[in-house]
């Protein structure tokens, strides 16, 4: 029997990532309205990226890191100028359908790549442990804890205290107005989508160590991330960390204590009582359509 | 009615037609075309018409499959009770599940209902004592008339195009009638609806639970088909696949759900010579016929009775953005 | 004795007191139209007394009885018709299916009863010669004229319109008034009529009650109301409210 102290902090690890990929998601959505089924195939991206530059290009983690972050970013405006915009005005299913179907692209385009062999990606701390409260824990676990908490402070200082973050957070609240206000707003649209895919990517570099890095990986984080998201409250960033910690913790505790086949249905099942009992979630705003 | 009936005979006449040339490898994705047509003309219900974003309707095809399956395997009833039984309590649980679940909109439909199909997959995967788990049920028998098994790819075909032919006459029927007004008016404007007397909450229920019913058809056929149900053949990636196909097929019509489901089961043997990278090309194609073929096939007939009449209007779109809270 | 009824109708969106304790007695028969500012709350009280929207307090009446939590489908059964202010029809169903949606109200009646009842409304609004259109190729005002069929076939005793005059050109409005003018004489109708167009008010309206900022603050015959000083600072604003105080 794992000790708690130990599946806890394996929780807020795992929570972390689909914390991480659930902020992409709320971003993206609140910015462009756009319901992103390709949100898990993006992390697998990020996870990729960082296996072609720290085991195929054989770069230090540092500048691998680095590389595969740049090229994230630049999946992300591509996703911007090939995706988003001509699909913008197309009804919610057709964006739906058309994110769905990308995803399915960006994960042949990895299995053609990288072949289905999963690959190991070795965490910068590889080895290391540290000992909380007398449980020894991996140093990895720590440190995506750590850096989930480092993005998100970045990310509070980014929309609240520079213009471009203040900017998009004018785009996502009222469109319109925000170009009557002379923003440039396809400009910070695209910033959203690139946003997203550098979240995305760093929660695939974090996750490469904790699972396999596996073409197939999208799928499952997607739908841990739309499930975080309901569960915080749709279009909330504090609902999409608290709804992502909450389906890590609810994971690990319960392939723990409940069964292992079923771990994942807790999560769902929670989802879609919020979606029947509370749609707007922890965080969420009351949704009302005018009369 | 005529319009209905000439349409039916020409899709059941082509059936026969490609049954007497096409080889048996064919004649099985032609199958499978006709038992995905079946569900599409559900999903047309609950999508096309009624504007229900269902990510679940694989789930339900899976529960008509697994439904016969255990009855049949475990219980020992006839394939033909089986159905009835399959596809009624499949009918019963959209109903149930309906009731809570509709009242949502949009993209909160389309995540309540993918929960609901990962959920059905989960249970599917795992409950071994009464599915199998991932190792499926084989061994269901086949469907009889008169002491006569429909074995093999060619009279199952027969049998699937008549199945066919009634569900689309009964779907006409339901579109042109008052329910299935009803279910147009309440995508098209709910407010609008109930304030038309339409008890929008009740159209939605039924179009749901007409769309399972064709799905748990659709699921029972495939069963007695293939004769092996497997959870990985309901997955949520098999909704999204319905989805595509009523898009591309078109214009929330039954002829759409019929030809989409024909041309995105066809598709993969047109694009073999891709090989591997088939999937990766599929995404984007489907990308190319979203931006540049909204309203699908079918939507491809309309350009002809359009120059004639130039102010006919297009359907009216909801955008993403207009759909959010 | 009063077909229609609203009891102390108060109303908050947020901070925002849309409606506050209104009164509206409408008698079977009667021609009433509600006037007052845009944002006055004309279209909200609409929304509370088809039952699109829940009221915060107070009560809504239907022919004595409380209808305040009823469904908005059962009380158009139960008699109680509308039109919308932005005009709102099917865009994917033709002229003719829109208002068979509306005949479709009575249970009993066959698919060729619905058809026939939906022509007939059609014919006597003017507009059996577009009933095979689809509703994208009408004009506006013509869709708003589907849009009163479409009510219409559902049979109201009791009819709420919503700005109908918006977006009609002149000949239209004319054309409204007499159609409107006709189905009173005709049937037995009750009808509330919000407008901003005062020379249609006054052509039609046996009553006026007027709200502002969610109170009204008259209500009675079109040449009282229109004397009403309360009123006319309602109409031009907060200056000459204080100067007449
Ligand atoms: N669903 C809603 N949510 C929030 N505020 C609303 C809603 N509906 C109406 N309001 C507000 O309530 C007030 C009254 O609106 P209402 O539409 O009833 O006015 P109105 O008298 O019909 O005006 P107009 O003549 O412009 O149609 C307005 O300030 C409006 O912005
Ligand atoms: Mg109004």
């Amino acid at each position: 029997m794992a000790d708690l102290s130990q599946l806890l902090i394996n929780g807020l690890a795992i929570g972390s990532v689909y914390a991480l990929a659930a902020i992409g998601f709320v971003i993206v959505y609140s910015a462009t309205g756009v319901v992103n089924f390709a949100a898990g195939q993006f992390v697998m991206f990020g996870t990729f990226a960082g296996v072609a530059m720290l085991i195929n290009a054989r770069l230090p983690w540092p500048s691998g890191y680095g590389a595969a972050l740049a090229a994230m970013a630049l999946f992300g405006a591509l996703f911007f100028f090939v995706v988003y915009l001509p699909l913008r005005k197309s009804p919610i299913v057709t964006i739906i359908v058309a994110t769905v179907a990308v995803g399915i692209t960006m994960q042949n385009v990895a299995l053609l790549t990288f072949g289905s062999w999963p690959f190991r990606l070795p965490s910068p701390v590889e080895g290391w442990t540290v000992t909380i409260a007398g449980t020894v824990v991996p140093a990895h676990f720590v440190a995506v804890i750590v850096v989930t908490a480092v993005m998100v402070g970045l990310l509070w200082l980014l929309f609240y205290r520079t213009p471009v973050g203040i900017g998009m957070r004018a785009v996502a609240q009222d469109i319109q107005a925000a170009r009557l206000m002379g923003l440039k707003v396809n400009r910070l649209l695209a910033l959203s989508w690139i946003l997203a895919a550098l979240l995305a990517g760093v929660a695939g570099l974090m996750l490469g160590p904790i699972w396999f890095a596996d073409v197939n990986m999208g799928d499952p984080i997607a739908l841990k991330a739309f499930a975080a998201t309901i569960i915080g409250g749709f279009g909330s960033l504090p609902g999409a960390i608290v709804g992502g910690m909450f389906v890590g913790l609810s994971e690990v505790l319960g392939a723990s204590y409940v069964s292992s086949a079923y771990k994942d249905l807790i999560s769902f099942g929670i989802m879609i009582g919020f979606l029947l009992v509370r749609p707007q979630g922890v965080f969420g705003e009351r949704i009302q359509d005018r009369g | 009615m005529r319009v209905p009936f000439l349409i039916t005979a020409v899709i059941v006449s082509a059936g026969v037609l490609l049954s007497l040339v096409l080889p048996d490898y064919h004649l099985r994705l032609l199958n499978l075309s006709v038992v995905s047509a079946i569900a599409l003309i559900g999903l047309n219900f609950a999508f096309g018409y009624a504007g229900l974003i269902s990510l679940g309707h694989a789930a339900f095809v899976g529960m008509g499959a697994y439904g016969l399956a255990i009855l049949t395997t475990r219980m020992g009833w006839s394939p033909w009770r089986a159905m009835l039984v399959a596809t009624t309590a499949t009918a019963a649980f959209a109903g149930l599940i309906g009731l809570p679940l509709l009242r949502l909109k949009g993209h909160y439909l389309a995540l309540a209902t993918l929960g609901l199909n990962v959920s059905f997959y989960i249970v599917a995967a795992n409950w071994i004592d009464l599915t199998g788990g991932t190792n499926g049920i084989s061994r269901i028998p086949e469907l009889t008339i008169a002491g006569r098994a429909i074995a093999g790819e060619r009279p199952f075909l027969w049998f699937g195009l008549a199945v066919l032919a009634a569900i689309t006459i009964v779907a006409f029927m339901i579109h042109t009638s008052r329910y299935g007004r009803a279910m147009i008016a309440v995508r098209d404007d709910e407010t609008a609806a109930a304030m038309s007397g339409i008890d929008v909450t009740m159209t939605k229920i039924a179009a749901f639970v007409l769309s399972a019913v064709c799905a748990a058809i659709a699921g029972c056929l495939f069963a007695c088909h293939v004769r092996f149900v497997a959870p990985e053949d309901f997955s949520y990636a098999h909704s999204i696949t319905y989805l595509a196909m009523l898009i591309v097929g078109g214009e929330s019509t039954i002829v759409g759900a019929i030809l989409g489901a024909a041309v995105l089961t066809f598709l993969p043997e047109w694009l073999r010579f891709l090989g591997s990278a088939y999937l990766a090309f599929f995404g984007l194609m489907m990308l190319a016929i979203l931006v540049f073929l909204p309203s699908g096939i079918a939507g491809l007939g309309r350009y002809l009775p359009r120059l004639r009449s130039p102010t006919r209007a297009a359907p009216a779109s909801v955008s993403a953005k207009e759909l959010g809270p | 004795m009063s077909i229609l009824q609203a009891r102390a109708i108060t109303k908050q969106f947020g901070g925002l007191l849309a409606l506050s304790a209104v009164e509206l007695t409408i008698a079977a028969g009667e021609f009433v139209a509600v006037i007052g500012p845009n944002g006055a709350g004309k279209s909200t009280l609409l929304n509370i007394l088809t039952g699109l929207l829940m009221p915060d307090g107070g009560q809504v009446l239907f022919d004595g009885k409380d209808i305040t939590r009823l469904a908005t489908h059962k009380r158009v059964r139960s008699g109680l018709g509308r039109t919308f202010q932005h005009g709102r029809t099917f865009a994917r169903l033709t002229v003719l299916e829109n208002v068979m949606i509306g005949a479709a109200i009575r249970g009993d009646r066959t698919e060729r009863a619905i058809r026939d009842a939906a022509l007939a409304v059609l014919d006597q609004m003017g507009l059996a010669a577009e009933a095979n259109e689809s509703i994208g190729s009408l004009s506006y005002g013509r869709r708003r004229m589907v849009e009163l069929c479409r009510a219409l076939a559902c049979e109201p005793r009791v009819l709420l319109l919503d700005e109908p005059a918006a977006g009609l050109n002149s000949g239209e409005v004319d054309q409204l008034v007499d159609r409107l003018t006709e189905l009173r004489a005709r049937q037995q109708l009750t009808i509330v009529l919000i407008e901003h167009n005062m020379g249609m008010v006054m052509r039609l309206a046996e009553r006026i009650a007027v709200l502002n900022f969610g109170r009204k603050i008259a209500d009675g015959p079109p040449a009282q109301v229109q004397a009403d000083p309360a009123v006319l600072s309602a109409y031009l604003g907060h200056g000459y409210n204080r100067a007449s105080v």
